[in-house]
C-alpha cells in the first residue's frame, strides 16, 4: 500500500468521467480511515495515500453514469479486509449495458468468495429497488463479514452444467416483457438442458426506479459449484433504437452459449476478483481454470504485477477432442502471504 | 584328562528378561496379566457409575485435545536453509569454547577465531549456521528472532545470571525457538553431593522457566582448555537429530542472516566524500518465507531499506548429493564462515573467488611458468583449430551448428549495432543455446571487451588493481600480468571453452597479444567503439576494486609475478563450472526454450537476445575480470548467435511488429498495440496461447527497466501507475469495465457450434473415471469376483461367456508377451487398490474429526505447494514464487549509511528481516502491555521506551490506557503493576498477535532486570480514541427553588449550547442537568437540579477529553555506533532523565502540598425542644422531667449497727464456726456421691451379671426347646415314612 500518483491528459478528460471517478474516491474515501487524497485544480493528477480500511455500516450514492456494479466490483476487493464487517447500501443505477448488473454480481462473485472462505450468514447482496440508466434510483445493500485470510483455492475442474437459471426484470414497462424475454430465452438454452428456470422481476412503485427498461441476466451452475453468466439490459430510455424483448432474450442466450464455450471455473467478468484474491491468499499455491483472459484481466495481472511483484504461472490447456468450448488456461500461482492488517485482535 | 567344572549357567532372576520370562510362564498357565484378569473377570471391571464414567471419557478426551496444535500448512522446502543455532551466555560462560568444539566435532577443522555465523554441514540432511550471542540486548534480541535452536549457557559454579532470565524472556516473546541448556565449569565443584544438588537445583529452575522436560546437558569439565570430546559428540547428536516447530513470525517472513558483507560504492565517490551513502551488497541463506525482489527489508540496528537487487548463488556450504552411505565424508563436511575467512570458495554474482591457502600457493611457487608452458603443450591442437572443429547444436533435433556455418554470418551483426546506444549504453549480448544459459555472463563480458578498442581494453583490464592503489591507469602489460598473481583469483568460465582453454595466460606475453589482437580485429568488424562503455567498464572495474579493497583480508597481493600457477586454477575449474552465474539469466529465455516450439521461436530468440542484453547492462557495476583467451571464443559465440537469428528470420511473419516494438522503444513496450494484441490473442488462440504470458507480461527484463523507473520514482514518494506513453494512454484513459465483450460470435444456431459445448452440460458425454454408467460397470466386475487376500481363494461371480474367453485369451496373451502380463497386473492391482480405497473411507467414516479433515487439507495443500514448481528449473521458479528459502542469495541494498559500512564488526549479526506488504508503513499501533513482574519500575505514559516489535527495534512514545466497561479508552499516567492495560504508540505498522517486548535503555549499564514490558499487538489504525478524564467546575451565583444560575464553566454561550442536556452533579451528590446559556455573564448557564443547592456547593460536569499520541518513531541504529560502542546507543530522554541531567528542580504546585490540618474546635448548643412540639411527642420520646435520684430522705436511711467488743468476737466465732460447719458439709457431700457411684457400679455389674445369666439360661431353655422341636419335626417327617413301613 504505497501512495500512488495518477496523471491523465486533459484532452481526454471529459466532464462525465469525472464525475463517477469522483463518486467512486468519495466511496474510498468513506470506507477507509487515513487516506488522503489530492486532486489538482485541473482534475488532471490524482495523489491517493490509502489509509485502513475501516468499514462500517454507511450508504452511498452512486453516480448514475456508471451501475452500481462498477462500484461493487472494488468493494467486492476490499470488504473482506475491513475493520469492521461492511454494511453499505448503494444507490444509483443497478443495471446498465457497461458494468456487470448486480444481479449477475450476486449469482457469481458471492459464490466465488465463498470459494476463499468469505462466508456467513451476514454475507448478502439485496437489490431493494431496481434503477435504470439514465434516472437511476435503485438501491442496494450489500454486506460482507471480514476474515483474516483467505483460504487458497484449487479449482481446476469446472464441472458439467446442471442447470441454469436466470432473472428477467422490467421496470416501469409492462410485466409482459419480462414473460417474453423468457420465452425467448428458453427457446435458445432447451436445446442443451432441460434444468432451465428464469425468474420474472417486475418491480412497482418507489421500487421501480426513475427510468424504464428491461433485461435479462442468465447464471449457468455447474455440477462443481462454479457459475458462469450472461446478461444484457435493454437501450436506456432515449439512447438508441427500442429493443425487442424477443431479440434481448436470444441474444442473452447466445451470450451465454458463448460466456459457456469460453469456459474455466470463473465467470469472465469475475476473472480478475479471483486473480486478486488468490495472490492475497497465503503463501500457497493456488490455482484456477479460467476461459480466455479478458483484456481487463490481462491490464490486471500487470498490476498484480507492479503492485505485488506476483506473476501468475500461465498454462494453455488447449481444448482437444471433448467437445467443451475453447481453449482454457490454467493460471498458478503463490499466494504473497496477506493478512488483514485491519482487524481487531480481541 | 581332567575336565574343569565350568561354572554352570545361572537363571536370571531379575531384569527386564527374567521377568519377560515370568510373564511368558503366566501366561502360559492361563493367570496373565491385567488383560487377562479383564477377561476372566469382566464383571470386576464392569461399569460400576455411567457418571465417572463419562467423566473419565471427558478428561481423556481433554488430555487428548489439549495436545492438538492447530494445523499450519508445511512450508519448509525440500532443501530448507542450515539451521540457526545460537549460542548465548553470559561473559565467561564458555560460549567460544564451545562453538569450536562444535565445529571440530562436527568437521574436524579448527577455527582460531570465530566472528559472525558459520555454517557447516553436520550431517546428511542438516546444516547448522553457529552465531555466538553476547550479552548485549540489541544482539540478544535480535539473534533471538532468527534463532531455531538456542544453546543456554550457564555457570554451574555461579548459576543463573540476569542475561539468561532476559534471553528467555525475550525469546518468549518472539516465538519461543527451541532453547536447550549447557552447564559449564562443572569441574569447580570439589564435593559430588554439591554437584549433585547444584544440577538439581539449576535444572528444576531451568525447567519453571522453559518447560518441563527439557533438555540440559552437563560439560563436566574441560580437558586441554577444550570441553570432553564425548560430551560434545553428544551434544552435537542431540543438534542433528532435533526437530522443530514452526514459529508464526519466522515462518511468515522472510529473512536473512548474513554471513557477508561487501561494500560496492563507487570509490571516486567515497573519495568526494567519505560520508557518502554507501551500496552493499550482502550474502546469505534465505530463511522462512519466499524473498520477492525489490521489496522491502529491514535490518535490524540500521533500518528499512528497499532491495535493489536480489539473487541466487550456488550454495557454498552444500549438503553431500548422494545420500546412499550412512555418515559424511571428509570431503563432505564443509564449513562456511566468510567473516572468519574461512570457507574455500567465495561466490559472488558471476565470478567465484577460490582461496588456495597460503602452503599451497607457497609451494607451487617454484616453478609456475614451467607448467603453464606445460598446460600449453599438452594441448595438443591449436585453439582456433578447436574452435573449428566444436559443433553447436542449437535445438534438439537441428543440424549441429560449425564454425563454417557461422564464419558465413560472421560478419553480419546489424542487429547489436542497434543496441548498442541505449540509456546506459553498455553493450552485452548472449548467446543462445536450447539449453543452457550459463554461458551468458561470460559471453556479455566478452562483448564489452570486443567492442572497445584494444588500447582501451588493456587499460581497462589492467587497472583493476591500480585503482585500489589509486595509481594511474597507463600500465604496461608487464604489471597486468603482475596485477593476476593474486592468490584469490576470480575465475570466470564458459562451459563450453573451459576445456580448451587454460584459465589465464599471464606469463605468456605473446599468446596474451595474440589473442587481444584477433579479438580487436573482430571488434573493428563489429565497428562498435563507444567511450561511455569505456567508462562503464572502468567503473566496474573500480567497484570491483573497492569491493576488494573493502575484505582486504581476502586479497593476498602478491607482486612476483609467478604466484599464480595454472594447474591451480585448472584444478579448482570443477568449482567454477557448476558456480558459472546464472544471475543474468533470464526466466523468460528459460520459458522460451520450455514452451516455445521451434517454429515459433525465432521470435523469442531475438528477443531475448535483446532483452538479456538489456538486462545485463542494466546489472550495472558488474565486476567483471577479463579473460583474454576467452574473447576468442566469444566473439564466435556472437557470430553463432547472429547467425541463428539469420536462420530463423525468415520465419516471423507477424509478429515482427511485435517483435519491432519490444527492440526499439523504452519502457511500456508491451503496452503498445495492446488491444489488437489481445484481438490477435483470443481470435487465434491456437498459436497465440503459448505467448500468453509474453502477451500479459511483456518481457521480464523489460519489467525490470520499468520497475526500475519506478524505483526512481519511488524515492520521491510516489508510484507511476500509468504513464502518458504515445499509445499507451489511450488504452489507460478508456472505459475500464471488468465485462468481456464477445468480438466475434459464433453462431449458435448451428449444429457444429451447438455441439461444441455439448459436453459442457450434464447431459453431453463425461470422462471415463466420472460417466455413471461406466463407474457401474465397473463396479459390478469388482464385486463380481474378488480374492480373500487371507486365505488366498479366488471367489469368482458368475463368469460371464465373454469374460471367460477373456481370460483364456489372457493366459494366452501372457504366454506371449510380457507386456500383457504388465498390464494384467497393473489391472490387478488398481482393483486391489480401489477396494482398498473403499474399505479405507468405509473405515474412516466414523473415526475422521474435524481436526483429522483440516490436518488432511494441510497436508495437501504442502504437498501441492512442493509439487507445483518442484520440475521448474530455478530462474522460473524465482519468477513466480520469489526466491525461496534455502537459498544462498545475494541482496544489494543502495543508500545505506555510511557508518555501516565504516563501522562494521563482524561480531554482531546483520539479519535482513522481509517486511510484508505494507508493513512499511506507519499509524497507530495499539497492544495489550504488561510491565514484566521482575523490572523494578513501573512506566510512565509519554515516557520514550525502546520496543522490540516484528523485526524492529525503536523508540516510541507509548501511551497507556485501560479500557472501560462501555469501550472507553481511558489514559493512565502509569502502567497498573500487576494487571495488563493497554498501550498505543505511533509506529511501524506489524500484523495482529505479534509479540512485543519493551526496554528503557539498550546502553549497557543497567543493573537490574532490563526488561520493562511484554505484551501484543492488537489493532492498528490510523487514529486513536484515547481519551482522559476532564472535570468542568463552575459554581451557582443565584439560587431558585430546584434551579439554580452557575457560572464560570464555560466560556462562551456557544459552548453551553454544546453541552446543553449535559448531566451535572455538585460535590455533596445533587444531581441536575444544564438546561440553557445565559446572557450574561458569559458563559453562565441555567441548570435544574433535583434539591435545591447552596451558594457554597461547587458544581461539576465529568467529560472525556481526546489525547494524541505523539508522532515520534526512533528506529535503533545501533549497529551504526563505532566498533565497541555499539552497546551505547542512547535515544530520546525522559524528562525525568533530563531534570536529573539539568539539574532542573520540578515546581510543585502549592496546592498540591500537603499542609498540617487545622480544625476549629465545634461548640453545638444545646437541643432546644418548643413545648408544643413536647407535647406532641410520645411519652417514650418526651424528655423526661424526672428529678435526679437524689438522697434518701433522712428517715429511711438505716443507722450503722457498731457492735460491742463482746458481740464482735461472738460474731467472729460464729463466723469461724459456721465456716468448719460448712465445710464439713461439703466434704460428706462428696463423700456421699462418690458412694452413691460406687454403689451404682456394682448395682450395674450384678445387672449385668443377671442379665448373663438369664441369657445362659434363657439359651439353654432355647436349645432344649430346639432339639425338641427338631425332634418333634424329625418324627413328624418320619411318620408317614413309618406308616409306609
Amino acid at each position: 500500500m504505497k501512495p500512488c500518483t495518477m496523471e491523465r491528459n486533459l484532452v481526454t478528460v471529459r466532464k462525465a468521467s469525472v464525475d463517477f471517478e469522483a463518486s467512486f474516491i468519495r466511496l474510498l474515501d468513506k470506507v477507509t480511515n487515513g487516506s488522503r487524497i489530492e486532486i489538482n485544480q485541473t482534475g488532471t493528477t490524482l495523489y491517493y495515500q490509502p489509509g485502513l480500511l475501516y468499514g462500517g455500516s454507511m450508504e452511498h450514492d452512486c453516480s448514475v453514469l456508471r451501475s452500481i456494479g462498477y462500484y461493487l466490483e472494488s468493494l467486492l476487493c476490499l470488504a473482506p479486509f475491513m475493520k469492521h464487517p461492511l454494511r453499505i447500501v448503494l444507490r444509483g443505477v443497478t443495471n446498465d449495458q457497461v458494468d456487470p448488473s448486480v444481479d449477475v454480481l450476486k449469482a457469481t462473485a458471492l459464490p466465488l468468495l465463498k470459494q476463499f472462505g468469505i462466508d456467513g450468514e451476514s454475507f448478502e447482496l439485496k437489490v431493494v429497488r431496481r434503477g435504470m440508466p439514465p434516472g437511476g434510483g435503485g438501491e442496494v445493500f450489500f454486506s460482507c463479514p471480514v476474515r483474516k485470510i483467505l483460504k487458497p483455492i484449487q479449482l481446476i475442474d469446472p464441472g458439467k452444467i446442471k442447470r441454469i437459471r436466470g432473472m428477467a426484470y422490467s421496470v416501469r414497462v409492462s410485466p409482459q416483457m419480462a414473460n417474453r424475454i423468457v420465452d425467448s430465452a428458453r427457446s435458445i438454452l432447451n436445446k442443451f438442458i432441460p434444468d432451465i428456470y428464469i425468474y420474472t422481476d417486475h418491480m412497482k412503485g418507489i421500487n421501480s426506479g426513475k427510468s424504464p427498461g428491461f433485461g435479462l441476466s442468465l447464471v449457468a451452475e455447474t455440477t462443481n459449484g462454479t457459475f458462469l453468466s450472461a446478461e444484457l439490459a435493454s437501450n436506456p430510455q432515449g439512447q438508441g433504437a427500442a429493443m425487442l424483448p424477443e431479440d434481448l432474450g436470444r441474444n442473452c442466450a447466445r451470450l451465454l452459449l458463448e460466456e459457456i464455450y469460453r469456459g474455466g471455473c470463473v465467470d469472465s467478468t469475475n476473472q480478475s476478483l479471483a486473480l486478486l484474491l488468490m495472490t492475497l491468499g497465503q503463501q500457497d499455491v493456488s490455482k484456477v481454470l479460467l476461459g480466455p483472459l479478458s483484456p481487463y484481466t490481462i491490464e490486471f495481472l500487470r498490476h498484480l504485477k507492479t503492485f505485488f511483484q506476483i506473476m501468475f504461472k500461465i498454462e494453455t490447456k488447449p481444448c482437444g477432442e471433448e467437445l467443451k468450448g475453447g481453449d482454457k488456461v490454467l493460471m498458478t500461482c503463490v499466494g504473497i502471504g496477506f493478512s488483514n492488517l485491519s482487524k481487531t485482535l480481541k | 584328562m581332567e575336565t574343569k567344572d565350568q561354572k554352570k549357567h545361572r537363571k536370571k532372576n531379575s531384569g527386564p528378561k527374567a521377568e519377560k520370562k515370568k510373564k511368558r510362564h503366566l501366561q502360559d498357565l492361563q493367570l496373565g496379566d491385567e488383560e487377562d484378569a479383564r477377561k476372566r473377570n469382566p464383571k470386576a471391571f464392569a461399569v460400576q457409575s455411567a457418571v465417572r464414567m463419562a467423566r473419565s471419557f471427558h478428561r481423556t478426551q481433554d488430555l487428548k485435545t489439549k495436545k492438538h496444535h492447530i494445523p499450519v500448512v508445511d512450508r519448509t522446502p525440500l532443501e530448507p536453509p542450515p539451521i540457526v543455532v545460537v549460542v548465548m551466555g553470559p561473559p565467561k560462560v564458555g560460549k567460544s569454547t564451545l562453538i569450536q568444539c562444535l565445529i571440530r566435532n562436527f568437521t574436524r577443522q579448527k577455527l582460531t577465531e570465530i566472528r559472525g555465523p558459520v555454517t557447516i554441514v553436520s550431517g546428511k540432511k542438516r546444516r547448522l549456521t553457529i552465531i555466538e550471542c553476547g550479552c548485549d540486548i540489541n544482539m540478544m534480541i535480535d539473534l533471538a528472532k532468527v534463532a531455531d535452536l538456542v544453546l543456554m549457557l550457564i555457570d554451574a559454579s555461579f548459576g543463573f545470571e540476569m542475561e539468561t532470565f532476559e534471553f528467555l524472556n525475550i525469546c518468549q516473546v518472539h516465538g519461543f525457538p527451541k532453547i536447550m541448556g549447557v552447564l559449564t565449569h562443572l569441574d569447580s565443584f570439589k564435593h559430588n553431593k554439591q554437584l549433585k544438588k547444584t544440577k538439581k537445583r539449576l535444572k528444576h529452575r531451568f525447567w519453571t522457566e522453559v518447560y518441563p522436560g527439557a533438555k540440559l546437558f552437563y560439560l563436566s569439565g574441560m580437558v586441554h582448555g577444550e570441553y570432553q570430546n564425548q560430551e560434545i559428540h553428544n551434544l552435537g547428536r542431540f543438534i542433528t537429530v532435533m526437530k522443530f516447530r514452526p514459529l508464526t513470525w519466522q515462518t511468515s517472513h522472510p529473512y536473512i542472516l548474513a554471513d557477508r558483507m561487501e561494500d560496492l560504492t563507487n570509490p571516486e565517490d567515497v573519495r568526494t566524500n567519505t560520508k557518502c551513502d554507501r551500496k552493499v551488497s550482502l550474502y546469505g541463506y534465505l530463511r522462512g518465507a519466499h524473498l520477492k525482489n525489490k521489496s522491502q527489508v529491514h535490518i535490524p540496528g540500521v533500518g528499512d531499506f528497499a532491495v535493489s537487487d536480489v539473487s541466487f548463488l550456488p550454495d557454498p556450504c552444500a549438503l553431500p548429493e548422494q545420500q546412499k552411505k550412512r555418515c559424511l565424508n571428509e570431503k563432505e563436511k564443509l564449513v562456511y564462515a566468510p567473516l572468519s575467512g574461512v570457507g574455500g570458495v567465495l561466490y559472488d554474482k558471476d565470478a567465484v573467488y577460490v582461496d588456495l591457502g597460503g602452503s599451497h600457493g607457497f609451494q607451487e611457487e617454484v616453478r609456475p611458468t614451467h607448467e603453464l608452458v606445460q598446460s600449453l603443450i599438452s594441448t595438443h591442437s591449436t585453439i582456433d583449430a578447436k574452435m573449428a572443429s566444436s559443433r553447436v547444436t542449437l535445438f534438439s533435433d537441428s543440424k549441429p551448428l560449425g564454425s563454417e556455418d557461422i564464419d558465413n554470418q560472421g560478419q553480419w551483426m546489424p542487429k547489436e549495432e542497434k543496441q548498442v546506444d541505449l540509456k546506459t549504453g553498455r553493450v552485452r549480448r548472449k548467446a543462445i543455446f536450447g539449453d543452457e544459459e550459463e554461458d551468458e555472463s561470460g559471453d556479455s563480458d566478452d562483448e564489452d571487451d570486443e567492442d572497445m578498442s584494444e588500447g582501451d581494453r588493456l587499460e581497462n583490464s589492467s587497472s583493476d588493481d591500480e585503482t585500489e592503489e589509486g595509481q594511474d591507469a597507463e600500465v604496461t602489460d608487464k604489471q597486468y600480468m603482475s596485477d593476476q598473481g593474486i592468490k584469490r583469483q576470480k575465475l570466470e568460465m564458459e562451459e563450453d571453452f573451459e576445456v580448451d582453454l587454460p584459465a589465464f595466460a599471464d606469463s605468456d606475453d605473446d599468446l596474451e597479444r595474440s589473442s587481444v589482437e584477433e579479438e580487436a580485429e573482430e571488434a573493428d568488424e563489429s565497428s562498435e567503439e563507444e567511450d561511455s562503455i569505456a567508462e562503464e567498464e572502468r567503473d566496474i572495474l573500480e567497484s570491483k576494486a573497492v569491493r576488494e579493497g573493502g575484505k582486504p583480508e581476502l586479497l593476498q597481493t602478491d607482486d612476483s609475478s609467478d604466484s599464480l600457477n595454472v594447474e591451480k586454477s585448472l584444478t579448482k575449474k570443477k568449482a567454477t563450472f557448476t558456480t558459472l552465474d546464472s544471475g543474468h539469466c533470464t526466466a523468460e529465455e528459460a520459458f522460451a526454450s520450455e514452451d516455445e516450439p521451434e517454429g515459433n521461436s525465432s521470435l523469442s530468440t531475438e528477443e531475448e537476445d535483446s532483452e538479456n542484453e538489456e538486462a545485463i547492462r542494466k546489472k550495472f557495476p558488474k565486476p567483471s575480470q577479463v579473460v583474454s583467451s576467452q574473447k576468442l571464443g566469444s566473439g564466435n559465440l556472437i557470430d553463432e548467435t547472429s547467425d541463428i537469428e539469420d536462420l530463423l528470420k525468415e520465419e516471423e511473419n507477424y509478429k515482427e511488429e511485435n517483435n519491432y516494438s519490444t527492440e526499439t522503444s523504452g519502457a511500456l513496450k508491451w503496452k503498445e498495440d495492446l488491444s489488437r494484441k489481445a484481438a490477435e490473442a483470443f481470435l487465434r488462440q491456437q498459436q497465440t496461447t503459448p505467448n500468453l504470458r509474453k502477451l500479459i507480461y511483456g518481457t521480464v527484463t523489460e519489467d525490470n527497466e520499468e520497475e526500475d523507473g519506478d524505483n526512481g520514482e519511488e524515492l520521491g514518494g510516489l508510484f507511476r501507475v500509468s504513464q502518458p506513453a504515445s499509445e499507451c494512454k489511450h488504452k489507460a484513459d478508456s472505459l475500464d469495465c471488468s465485462r468481456f465483450h464477445v468480438e466475434a460470435p459464433h453462431d449458435w444456431d448451428l449444429e457444429e457450434v451447438m455441439n461444441s459445448i455439448r459436453d459442457c452440460f450434464v447431459t453431453g458425454k463425461w470422462e471415463e473415471d466420472k460417466d455413471a454408467a461406466k463407474i457401474l460397470a465397473e463396479d459390478e466386475e469388482l464385486y463380481g469376483d474378488f480374492e480373500d487376500l487371507e486365505t488366498g481363494d479366488v471367489h469368482r461371480g458368475k463368469p460371464g461367456p465373454d469374460t471367460q474367453i477373456e481370460d483364456v485369451e489372457e493366459e494366452v496373451k501372457e504366454e506371449i508377451d510380457p507386456s500383457a502380463e504388465e498390464s494384467a497386473k497393473k489391472k490387478h492391482l488398481d482393483k486391489k487398490r480401489k477396494l482398498k480405497e473403499m474399505f479405507d473411507a468405509e473405515y474412516d467414516e466414523g473415526e475422521s474429526t474435524y481436526f483429522d479433515d483440516l490436518k488432511g487439507e494441510m497436508q495437501k495443500q504442502a504437498q501441492l505447494n512442493r509439487a507445483e514448481f518442484e520440475d521448474q528449473d530455478d530462474e522460473a521458479r524465482v519468477q513466480y514464487e520469489g526466491f525461496r528459502p534455502g537459498m544462498y542469495v545475494r541482496i544489494e541494498i543502495e543508500n545505506v549509511p555510511c557508518e555501516f559500512v565504516l563501522n562494521f564488526d563482524p561480531h554482531y549479526p546483520i539479519i535482513l528481516g522481509g517486511l510484508g506488504n505494507s508493513e512499511g508503513n506507519v499509524g497507530y499501533v495499539q497492544m495489550r502491555l504488561k510491565k514484566h513482574r521482575w523490572y523494578k519500575k513501573i512506566l510512565k505514559s509519554r515516557d520514550p521506551i525502546i520496543f522490540s516489535v516484528g523485526w524492529r527495534r525503536f523508540q516510541t512514545i507509548p501511551l497507556y490506557y485501560i479500557e472501560d466497561h462501555n469501550g472507553r479508552q481511558r489514559l493512565l499516567k502509569y502502567t497498573p503493576q500487576h494487571m495488563h492495560c493497554g498501550a498505543s504508540f505511533w509506529g511501524p505498522i506489524t500484523p495482529q498477535g505479534t509479540g512485543f517486548l519493551a526496554v528503557q535503555s539498550v546502553s549497557g549499564n543497567m543493573p537490574d532486570f532490563r526488561i520493562a514490558a511484554t505484551g501484543v499487538v492488537l489493532d492498528l489504525d490510523k487514529s486513536i480514541k484515547i481519551v482522559k478524564k476532564l472535570k468542568l467546575t463552575g459554581f451557582p451565583y443565584k439560587i431558585f427553588k430546584n434551579t439554580s444560575f452557575i457560572k464560570g464553566m464555560f466560556n462562551s454561550a456557544l459552548e453551553v449550547a454544546k453541552f446543553e442536556g449535559a448531566v451535572i452533579r455538585t460535590v455533596s451528590g445533587i444531581r441536575g442537568q444544564i438546561k440553557k446559556a445565559l446572557r450574561a455573564p458569559e458563559g453562565a448557564f441555567r441548570a435544574t437540579f433535583e434539591d435545591k443547592l447552596l451558594m457554597s456547593d461547587i458544581v461539576f460536569m465529568r467529560t472525556w477529553y481526546p489525547v494524541s499520541v505523539p508522532a515520534f518513531y526512533n528506529p535503533v541504529t545501533s549497529l551504526l555506533k563505532p566498533v565497541g560502542e555499539k552497546d551505547t546507543w542512547s535515544g530520546m530522554r525522559t524528562t525525568g532523565q533530563l531534570r536529573l541531567a539539568h539539574g532542573i528542580k520540578l515546581k510543585a504546585n502549592k496546592d498540591s502540598l500537603y499542609k498540617p490540618i487545622v480544625r476549629q474546635k465545634k461548640h453545638f448548643n444545646s437541643l432546644h425542644i418548643p413545648k408544643a412540639l413536647q407535647k406532641a411527642l410520645p411519652f417514650k420520646s418526651k424528655p423526661k422531667t424526672q428529678a435526679k435520684a437524689g438522697k434518701t430522705p433522712k428517715d429511711r436511711v438505716r443507722p450503722a449497727v457498731i457492735r460491742e467488743p463482746h458481740e464482735r468476737k461472738i460474731l467472729a466465732l460464729l463466723d469461724a464456726l459456721s465456716t468448719v460447719h460448712s465445710e464439713k458439709m461439703k466434704k460428706a457431700k462428696e463423700q456421699r456421691h462418690l458412694h452413691n457411684k460406687e454403689h451404682f457400679k456394682m448395682k450395674q455389674k450384678e445387672e449385668e451379671e443377671k442379665l448373663k445369666r438369664q441369657k445362659d439360661l434363657r439359651k439353654k431353655l432355647y436349645r432344649i426347646q430346639g432339639q425338641k422341636e427338631r425332634r418333634n419335626q424329625k418324627s413328624s417327617l418320619k411318620g408317614p415314612e413309618e406308616q409306609l413301613k
